[in-house]
């Protein structure tokens, strides 16, 4: 089953499950914006591509409406496609204001994370 | 009542109870939404074309409960209409929507109320004014207890009026600075909501 899958703790107890499950929280917008990038992707497959390439995975009845307000916010646009599959996919791709959004939020992400590593690294050097 | 032993009963029953959730949307998208849920459970607990229904079960128990999808729905939904629409009306329901699913919203819910309340009243006393100048205003008790009244008083017997025709211009001000105020407030812990809501998934917390 795709949630089980991250060790994310189920009910945070501890002060470290909660700063874990925040950080979490903050980035999720992120990796669904990203994961669009190439190309249009159907929910499930936006859920299969989160667990495959990164250690964020939601449950799966999270990821439809957050899709359905990423929609309203005209960042996403989606069609109905008839699959092989007998039923039809809901694909969803970016807007041009979805490839801005997420490009901004990229560029920011990535200077605070390198500057974050490079603070870290002393404290993990030494941990070692 | 009666338990669904085939799969697409099953389903057909999950989907039933989030349609039940979905009743404040427009029927156009929770038909959207109940087509797209019902592609998801198929796409996984299909196989060959066939469903089982150990599959079917561990589809919906992936869900979620079909409650807390259809309310996760309907906050998303409320929420992003506030945030658009920005108008007092709109953050009051979206803040009411949540005053239904907890505690904090419910508290959130009644210091917008008494916001809103706050600065129509100063509003509607600016605004009556000019018709009834000798009634309405801010009252002071000249009685031994100190008590303002902001409003229209048909005998002011034991008090007097406080701000005479500068009522008009401060009780504009004073209200559309309230009623600003409680909106960007109401808005502010929306945000705040949905960012707790939309990952439920990751564990819960924040709300």
């Amino acid at each position: 089953m795709i949630a089980n899958r991250i060790e994310t703790p189920a009910s945070p107890s501890t002060p470290m499950d909660k700063w874990e499950v925040q950080l979490r929280k903050g980035c999720l917008e992120l990796a669904i914006l990203a994961s669009l990038w190439p190309g249009r992707l159907y929910g499930l497959e936006i859920l299969r591509l989160l667990e495959q390439d990164s250690d964020l995975v939601i449950t799966e009845g999270t990821v439809y409406p957050l899709l359905s307000r990423l929609k309203a916010e005209g960042l996403l646009d989606s069609e109905w496609v008839e699959a092989d599959a007998g039923h039809p996919r809901k694909y969803y791709r970016l807007t041009p204001a979805g490839r801005r959004r997420v490009a901004a939020m990229g560029r920011i992400w990535s200077r605070f994370s390198a500057s974050l590593n490079q603070l870290l690294s002393r404290v993990l050097k030494e941990e070692k | 009542m009666l338990q669904p032993k085939d799969p697409a009963q099953k389903i057909e029953l999950y989907l039933k109870q989030v349609r039940s959730g979905l009743r404040n949307l427009p029927e156009p998208q929770v038909a959207d939404i109940l087509q797209e849920l019902r592609s998801h459970i198929l796409e996984r607990a299909q196989s060959d074309g066939t469903l089982s229904d150990a599959a079917t079960d561990a589809a919906l128990q992936s869900l979620g409960r079909p409650q807390e999808v259809a309310s996760l729905y309907v906050a998303e939904n409320f929420m992003a209409r506030a945030e658009s629409s920005r108008t007092p009306w709109m953050v009051l329901r979206g803040v009411f929507l949540w005053a239904m699913l907890s505690l904090k919203g419910f508290l959130v819910f009644a210091v917008c109320l008494i916001g809103y309340a706050f600065g129509a009243s100063f509003f509607i006393a600016a605004l009556a004014k000019p018709f009834n100048p000798q009634a309405v205003g801010l009252w002071v008790s000249d009685q031994n207890s100190f008590s303002l009244m902001l409003g229209m008083t048909d005998s002011p017997r034991h008090g007097h009026e406080l701000l005479g025709w500068f009522l008009i211009p401060i009780g504009c001000s004073l209200g559309g600075g309230t009623i600003l105020l409680t909106t960007h407030f109401g808005l502010w812990c929306i945000r705040r909501f949905r960012r707790a809501r939309a990952t439920l998934g990751l564990g819960g917390a924040g709300d």
